[in-house]
């Protein structure tokens, strides 16, 4: 999968739980959920859950407190990716 | 320093499934999983422990200016828990909150303090007057005493609640 799937994938997922859906139009990799988005900061777990199933990955604590914006999320994912 | 976090309880049974797998795992820790595991109502449990992580992290972020997701670094400890009212710390790290909690039907409120003296010199105030600084942080400006004032607001669902401490 290369970064530009990866990121539309990423986008299905973050959907629901948008509600500033001009930033989701227009989202990029600088995008942040919660500044941007105005996501909730109690749905970035189900976040972070839909991402673990979607993707089969494992996001451990570390990683998790780091996944505030589209970039980071992106470089977790494909660092797991990559390991599986 | 002052946090606070308002949760519409309405809202969040609109917007999360707190009964969907691993999500409590994820914001919890051990001790508070065990105290969710064993209520008879693990719903408010959960706004309140989340709230109280919440308006604590707010603080947390002023002090220290680090942005992170780390609900299980902000370990709770509920001192006292009433119908209508919660008294509890948050330890996050080597920096110490205190927390208490209005309870009601619908919602709940949390204001975290640095000082245990604080809680009496909490005030709600009015939202149309804040300003941000360059970090994006809330404060009122009083001009009659020249000084600035930090505030925390939060909001959620129906309800939106703006606090500060008292100026002395």
């Amino acid at each position: 999968m290369n970064k530009q799937e990866l990121i539309a994938k990423l986008k299905i997922i973050v959907k629901p739980y948008t509600t500033n859906f001009e930033a989701y139009d227009n989202l990029t990799e600088k995008t942040d959920f919660i500044n941007d988005l105005n996501i909730n900061s109690a749905n970035l777990v189900d976040i972070i859950l839909d991402i673990e199933e979607a993707f089969g990955v494992v996001i451990d604590n570390a990683d998790m407190e780091r996944m505030l914006d589209v970039k980071t999320s992106v470089e977790i994912i494909e660092t797991k990716l990559a390991a599986k | 320093m002052i946090g606070n976090d308002v949760v519409d309880i309405s809202q969040s049974r609109l917007e999360s499934n707190w009964q969907r797998s691993g999500f409590t795992q994820k914001i919890f820790t051990d001790d508070e999983q065990r105290c969710i595991t064993n209520t008879n109502d693990p719903e408010t449990l959960i706004w309140l422990l989340w709230s109280m992580k919440e308006a604590a992290y707010k603080i947390y972020n002023r002090q220290t200016g680090i942005r992170k997701y780390i609900p299980k670094k902000l370990e709770c400890t509920i001192l006292f828990k009433g119908n209508t009212y919660c008294i509890g710390q948050v330890i996050c790290f080597d920096n110490l909150y205190y927390t208490k909690t209005v309870i009601t039907n619908d919602s709940l409120h949390t204001i975290a303090v640095t000082k245990l003296s604080d809680f009496s010199n909490v005030v709600e105030t009015d939202k149309k007057l804040i300003l941000k600084n360059e970090f994006g942080l809330p404060y009122i400006f009083d001009g009659s005493k020249n000084k600035h004032q930090e505030v925390s607001v939060s909001n959620h669902g129906r309800f939106e609640k703006t606090v500060a401490l008292r100026m002395i």
